[in-house]
């Protein structure tokens, strides 16, 4: 059905295409209000709520105020813990089904040697997820291995990691559709925003990691 | 030159409004018209099936029947008028080249709903058909493939359009399905990024009309609740009511001046659910596009209602209600001095939703197709024959009016009661005589 769909060139504009659009933000180690007072305003001006269908919090908001602005831009929204969170209910990792994709996330301090990429793909198998959300290291990466994606989305305040202070701030929004996910990066590089985006298919095999 | 007595041929009996007489006629979709003003035309121009000799006005016959579903039923008491303006208008419409005009004159008195042949009628009176028939079947295969390229163009979001786009540009789709690494990133082409504020960027845009498709959505589920045409679970139900958002959204895509407005569906409605229910398979198959044409064509002599900043200027809505008031003062002026100075019934408070939606609220689905038809086939065209129906409306319930305070007359305006449709038409049709006369 839907991959049938997918491969033919013209075919009969539904409705339903119009809703089937799914925008997911990914971000976290914002630390307000210990490092960083707020998310800057460039990407506040751009956040504005009814465009994104799910949020996904790698962890360190820290506080209660982050959580509810987060919430007021999409309500399904999914927190895992970071060691500087006030909110101890936050579980440690989490999977969900978004699409076609089955996403995981997981702050990463409990994972080392931190932002090992090795290790992480190992938490990945663990978790069977095509894509692991991570942060902690507060550095935006996308590496693929055979398991499937790891995606680090940075820090969206650019505060300072326990490894460095020079990091940009730089959040992710991935549009998921079908078996295609379009990954946008967005970082505040001197003061601009500068968007990139990353294409990966997952290939259509019953085996969800490989 | 204000007349101070009422004219003698408002004072006939004809025009009492009182409820038992209106019942009877309202249980017909056809009745008889009034004896007086036989007109003699369906005699004269030769018919391939003659009607019989004398045109005999049948009794009223007070029959309940179902109106509003089953508009296609042949209705048993026909007057031998209406079969032979049938026949005529059969006639017409197999001619090679079909004149309007003589088209115009016959569905002016009403388009028979038995014969099926008022989806072609609407068409050629909207000018979507061209009047020579060799002319049909390019002409609507151009205009259906035009409505299809349209949909495709407008109905895509914009996750699928940067795909497309993509794919066209790097055709190499796959550079490394093997092996791990970090993935390459790309640029991204003008600054498209879904959550650009940019005022030319597709994902923008396409927010901005979620708002508008929203309102589309909620306004297509509530229109005719009441007819299982338009509205209930059913799966044809559904794909009717998708066929009238599809219209309304490359119609609110293509216009962006006036996008969309409460009401339009209204205006659609009657529309779609003719050619429809077109007895040509085809036809009806094609009723979405068929219908999107006709609609932008039927909106344009009205499209300045929609606008809200022309409200108070010559073209807006308030000049077109102060016109109608005008044409009541000028035939009728006791019974506009009564509503406009003595009750302040403001003439906005009824006749604006008679004026926008073009009656389709005041009266039962099929009368209004009945009034459509007038409407569409007029010479005089749609905006001045709304109007003097809207005319003869007020003056069909003057003896009410002119008994009542502001309330009683509000209430009877907004809450129109069912009156004999062939009556009121007659009576608008007089109100032209009287002004040029």
């Amino acid at each position: 059905m839907a991959l049938y769909l997918k491969f033919t060139r013209r075919r009969e504009c539904l409705w339903k295409d119009l809703k089937k659009m799914v925008l997911v933000l990914a971000l976290g180690d914002l630390h307000i209000p210990h490092r960083a007072p707020d998310l800057p305003p460039k990407f506040k001006s751009m956040l504005v709520p009814g465009k994104i269908q799910h949020i996904i919090c790698t962890g360190n908001l820290c506080i209660k105020e982050v959580h509810d602005y987060l919430k007021s831009l999409c309500p399904d929204m999914h927190v895992t813990r970071g060691e500087y969170d006030e909110d101890s209910r936050y579980l440690e990792t989490k999977t969900l089904t978004i699409g076609q994709f089955k996403l995981g996330v997981c702050h990463g301090h409990q994972v080392i040697p931190w932002g090992d990429l090795d290790s992480l793909a190992m938490l990945q198998r663990q978790l069977d997820v095509d894509i692991l959300v991570t942060g902690h290291t507060h550095q935006f990466k996308a590496y693929k291995h055979e398991g499937g994606v790891v995606i680090n989305p940075g820090s969206a305040t650019g505060a300072y990691s326990s490894i460095t202070y020079d990091v940009n701030p730089s959040f992710v929004l991935m549009d998921i559709d079908g078996l295609r996910v379009v990954v946008y990066v967005y970082e505040l590089i001197d003061g601009e925003v500068k968007v990139d985006k990353i294409d990966f298919k997952k290939t259509a095999t019953t085996n969800s990691a490989h | 030159m204000v007349k101070k007595r009422v004219p003698d041929w408002l004072n006939s009996s004809l025009w009492s409004a009182s409820p038992s007489a209106t019942e009877d006629d309202r249980l017909q979709r056809y009745d008889s018209k009034p004896s007086t003003p036989t007109p003699p035309s369906p005699v004269a121009p030769p018919v391939p099936e003659p009607p019989p000799a004398v045109v005999q006005e049948e009794p009223p016959k007070p029959e309940p029947k179902e109106s509003v579903n089953n508009v296609h039923d042949a209705s048993s008491d026909d007057s031998a008028e209406d079969i032979s303006r049938q026949a005529q208008l059969l006639a017409e419409l197999s001619k090679k080249v079909i004149n309007v005009r003589e088209l115009r004159r016959l569905a002016s008195q009403g388009i028979p709903d038995g014969a099926g042949i008022r989806s072609t009628v609407w068409k050629l009176l909207l000018g979507y058909l061209p009047t020579d028939r060799g002319h049909w079947s390019s002409e609507l295969a151009k205009k259906r493939s035009q409505y299809k390229h349209f949909k495709e163009e407008l109905l895509m979001n914009p996750s699928e359009i940067t795909r497309r786009l993509g794919k066209s540009t790097s055709p190499d789709d796959e550079p490394k399905s093997e092996g791990s690494g970090m993935l390459s990133r790309s640029e991204i082409t003008h600054g498209e990024h879904p959550l650009s504020l940019g005022k030319t960027s597709i994902w923008n845009q396409f927010f901005q009309d979620t708002e508008i498709i929203e309102q589309i959505d909620r306004d297509v589920k509530r229109t005719h609740p009441d007819m299982n045409f338009f509205s209930g679970d059913t799966p044809s139900a559904k794909t009717n009511q998708d066929a009238l958002r599809n219209i309304l959204i490359v119609f609110a895509k293509l216009n962006p001046g006036i996008r969309y407005v409460q009401g339009m569906n209204e205006i659609l409605a009657p529309l779609f659910y003719v050619f429809k229910n077109d007895p040509d398979e085809e036809n009806a198959a094609s009723a979405e596009a068929d219908t999107f044409f006709c609609f932008v064509e039927l909106l344009s002599g009205f499209r300045d209602h929609f606008c809200q900043q022309l409200d108070n200027s010559v073209v807006g809505i308030r000049s077109t209600i102060t016109r109608l008031s005008q044409l009541l003062k000028e035939h009728d002026g006791e019974l506009w001095r009564h509503l406009e100075i003595t009750t302040k019934v403001n003439p906005q408070f009824y006749a604006f939703r008679w004026i926008t939606l073009l009656l389709t609220q005041e009266f039962n689905f099929a009368d209004s197709l009945h009034i459509w038809d007038t409407l569409l086939s007029d010479p005089e065209g749609p905006q001045e024959t709304l109007l003097r129906i809207c005319c003869a409306m007020l003056i069909l319930v003057r003896r009410r009016l002119l008994a009542g305070d502001f309330t009683s007359n509000l209430k009877l305006l907004q809450n129109y009661p069912s009156t004999n449709i062939s009556h009121l038409l007659y009576v608008a049709n007089k109100l032209r005589a009287q002004s040029t006369g």
